[in-house]
């Protein structure tokens, strides 16, 4: 254990003897904190996650990388006293901030880090009292929350210190205490509300969707708040001017604020102090009275063997695999056998595995906020002039659907990887041969599911704008993002769907592979640009493109089992 | 089961005793009256097929669930007045390997010798000679991550017998163990038997059960429906395996033709 938990733990359990008070064994209390604290700090954070490193060293003292990097994290709060004229505005935006982030944070610890479903197995059995079991769950949950929240205060503290004084940057810290309680309560309601509609046992998954919009958020906040940071208009900005900002919580403990430490003695301050005192501790209250009992036995569901779920409903035998358009599809789009096969498979591997939503919707997203930020910014753009195909309209036009195919290149570059790999062995003891039809029918589940709904949403409007005259080009573009998404995955997809772990991607090369995968795209598209006002040459084009296709297609169909095996370690 | 007067010992109180215990999973009945009293140094075999409410008995004995209706007592402790206390003559080996992998055998050993508040000195010396016994030696200080599932079932049950309980409730202990392991398992409870510890060994292996066990308790849709020496289960039911005499009892429609079925499936 180091220095840090070693302190956190003798902090909190100073009252030892109020805790024995409580009716707590407090040796137990402190073996199994001990514990608890231990394994947090061999629990991979995060960011460490990310990295997917080979098993080169067991993961310690984890604690201190994160709290390295929820520092860093928090000096990026402090945008937020670059944004309006006075300490209300700065402090509304900071609080904003640190709520946010803080709630994206605990969304996805309090199961995997709180809830152990271990402990009904190991420390429950024990002679310890249930006392000490929720006292020991109460104390090491403010032990974490702490080692997220104070470094993440610490710079705006230490910012608040140095621009105004030391009795600012104490009351901010009371006022972040404060925010706190209230983020806590807030994941809470949460918790219970995602209960409430769904199933115990859908809760993660519904979770990691909440992961993949909050990661998303993120994204376009670093795209979008420096801007507005840019724009001087917003300096002069006072938040105050809305009457409907009492209604964010971040508001309040800017007011509150400003009547301690700005010594501003306005009624509303008053108001706002009282508010951010008053809601946190209500809120607390209600979940430890309300919340608090239910949850735990709601929570130990989530991933425990409840006898219920193994029900296996009567008469599915006779319910269809997958619903009868998807098998539509199936049959118009892939040849009969194992394509088809591998088709309906990754369609729904890639709709029901969390792993692979968790590692391409976020992408998704990315790709949604960097494309309205590029419209938003192109100043010049207008309907005229995409109705008009001034130079303007056609450039937006060519670099929508060139950008188009992003997404379904980054869903082609997943699907190799899955946590159940090993799963993978059915290719290798069935006859399937060539097995590249396998390949083929993965991507093509992948290209209509990821890329069928954008084309529509591509097509109607430019074609509801423009006219039937965009329709070449528009074919041209489509082709071409089929074309060189099937020679991306000519080049990039080596092994079978789904048959890969993650942590066996090679990295080397991978960011020159990227930028050229990049380059293939941009390139056609600037060609496209050049030709765009030739329609009989566009046509021609069109057709090439997918006859071209045709043949890639082909040549990938007949991969053979030498080549398969070949992208394998061990079989 | 009151006719087996073999197991009425009117001097002996019984060690673990379930009166008329029922349990309801929502509307969903799981155990309806379950009456076994066990005595010290028997080895009872507590089986069952899945769902008949073998994993629900043993939870209630190792006090997770307390809403049960009915009494359960440990050593006359009653287990819902007292569950410390009760709770502190057991020792448990959960079925699934649940243990906290990020630790080493040595953490984790001494956390739970901790939670059974046993002097710490003398907890380290018992876990040393306790995992060399099993041949872990070399492994006491490593994360147990890496581990195998035998590894792991080996300080699970070394974690079960640590605080040299009383009473010892196996669940499925030999899954994952090699054969030599199974072996000193094997030999380990009836050692224990002797020494008068009270075993309670609930598997599905049933070869294992009728070897170990000198009480066999079976189990089906929440009621006791056999209980007896494996002597006994064979003058009542006919002179067949155990696995026979389970299939007897509990099986629905006749496994017979289940396998008759699956072969025909190719038709």
């Amino acid at each position: 254990m180091n220095f840090l938990n070693k302190f956190l733990l003798s902090l909190v359990l100073l009252p030892a003897r109020f805790y024995e008070r409580l009716g707590v064994n407090v040796f137990h209390l402190r073996s199994i904190l001990t514990v608890k604290l231990m394994m947090d700090d061999r629990r991979p954070n995060t960011f460490q996650q990310a990295r997917q490193k080979k098993k080169e060293k067991p993961v310690s003292s984890a604690t201190l990388g994160t709290m390295l990097l929820t520092g860093l994290l928090g000096s990026f709060f402090l945008i937020g006293f670059f944004v309006g004229k006075n300490y209300v505005t700065h402090l509304t935006f900071y609080f904003a901030l640190f709520i946010f982030m803080l709630a994206s944070t605990l969304i996805t610890d309090f199961t995997s880090v709180l809830i152990d479903v271990r402990d009904n197995y190991i420390i429950l059995p024990k002679p310890v009292s249930d006392r000490t079991v929720v006292v020991a769950r109460l104390l090491h949950i403010t032990i974490h929350i702490s080692k997220l929240v104070l470094p993440m205060s610490l710079p705006g503290i230490i910012f608040v210190w140095i621009k105004y004084n030391a009795w600012g940057s104490l009351v901010l810290l009371i006022m972040i205490l404060l925010a706190t309680l209230l983020t806590i309560f807030l994941i809470n309601a949460l918790y219970i509300f995602i209960l409430r509609v769904t199933t115990p046992q859908k809760f993660q998954s519904v979770i990691s969707y909440f992961q993949i919009i909050f990661a998303i958020l993120i994204y376009g906040s670093y795209q979008v708040v420096p801007q507005m940071v840019d724009k001087v208009s917003l300096k002069g900005y006072d938040i105050s001017a809305s009457k409907w900002i009492w209604l964010a919580p971040p508001y309040w403990f800017a007011g509150g604020w400003q009547l301690l430490a700005g010594k501003d003695f306005q009624p509303e301050w008053l108001l706002a102090l009282i508010i951010s005192f008053a809601v946190p501790i209500f809120s607390v209250w209600i979940v430890v009275k309300y919340f608090a009992p239910s949850f735990n036995q709601k929570l130990s569901q989530i991933s425990g063997s409840s006898s219920e779920t193994t029900a296996i409903k009567k008469g599915s035998i006779a319910r269809p695999a997958a619903s009868p358009y998807v098998n539509g599809l199936a049959k118009i789009f892939t040849r009969n056998g194992a394509e088809r096969m591998a088709f309906l498979f990754c369609w729904k591997m890639t709709g029901r595995s969390k792993d692979f939503k968790m590692k391409v919707y976020p992408g998704f997203g990315y790709l949604l906020v960097y494309a309205v930020v590029l419209i938003y910014n192109s100043h010049r753009f207008t309907f005229y002039s995409l109705h008009e195909q001034t130079r303007e309209g056609k450039i937006l036009l060519i670099s929508i659907l060139y950008f188009s195919s992003f997404m379904l290149i980054m869903a082609i570059a997943q699907i190799s990887f899955s946590d159940k790999y090993k799963a993978a062995w059915i290719y290798f003891v069935t006859p399937i041969n060539p097995p590249g039809q396998l390949l083929t029918g993965a991507f093509l589940s992948v290209l209509i599911k990821f890329y069928l709904p954008i084309l529509v949403l591509i097509a109607i409007p430019a074609i509801s704008i423009i006219g039937p005259s965009v329709i070449p080009n528009l074919l041209l573009g489509l082709c071409n993002q089929v074309l060189i998404s099937s020679l991306i995955a000519y080049v990039n997809l080596k092994q079978l769907p789904f048959s890969v772990s993650q942590s066996n991607a090679k990295k080397s090369g991978a960011f020159i592979r990227g930028a050229f995968t990049l380059m293939i795209p941009a390139t056609i598209g600037l060609v496209h640009y050049l030709l765009y006002s030739f329609t009989w040459v566009i046509l021609l084009l069109a057709a090439l493109s997918l006859t071209a296709t045709w043949l890639v297609m082909g040549t990938i169909r007949k991969t053979s089992w030498q080549k398969i095996t070949a992208g394998y370690e061990e079989l | 089961m009151s006719e087996h007067c073999m197991y009425n010992h009117p001097i002996m109180e019984p060690v673990i005793s379930l009166r008329n215990v029922f349990k309801n999973y929502g509307d969903k009945q799981v155990l309806k009256g379950i009456n076994i009293d066990i005595y010290s140094g028997q080895v009872i075999g507590y089986i069952g097929p899945n769902g008949a409410g073998k994993s629900t008995t043993v939870k209630i004995l190792c006090g997770l669930i307390n809403d049960y209706d009915g009494d359960v007592s440990i050593k006359g402790i009653n287990l819902k007045t007292e569950p410390q206390k009760a709770k502190g003559l057991v020792g448990y080996v959960p079925e699934s390997a649940e243990l906290y992998d990020v630790l080493t055998p040595m953490e984790f050993l001494s956390f739970m010798a901790n939670l059974y508040s046993m002097n710490e000195n003398a907890a380290r010396e018992r876990i040393i000679k306790m995992m060399s016994a099993f041949g872990m030696e070399a492994n006491i200080n490593q994360r147990m991550d890496t581990f195998s599932k035998g590894m792991k079932q080996k300080v699970l049950i070394t974690s079960g017998l640590l605080h040299n309980p009383d009473i010892i409730i196996l669940d499925e202990p030999l899954s994952g163990l090699d054969a030599n392991s199974v072996i000193i398992i094997k030999e380990l409870i009836s050692k224990l038997a002797k020494e008068g510890k009270t075993i309670f060994y609930c598997s599905h292996m049933m070869d294992v059960v009728e070897k170990v066990s000198d009480r066999i308790v079976l189990i089906n849709d929440g009621k006791v429906v056999a209980d007896g020496s494996f002597e006994e289960l064979k003058q009542q039911q006919g002179n067949f395996s155990l696995e026979r005499i389970f299939a007897g009892i509990t099986g629905k429609e006749g496994i017979d033709n289940a396998a008759e079925e699956l072969i025909r499936a190719f038709d």
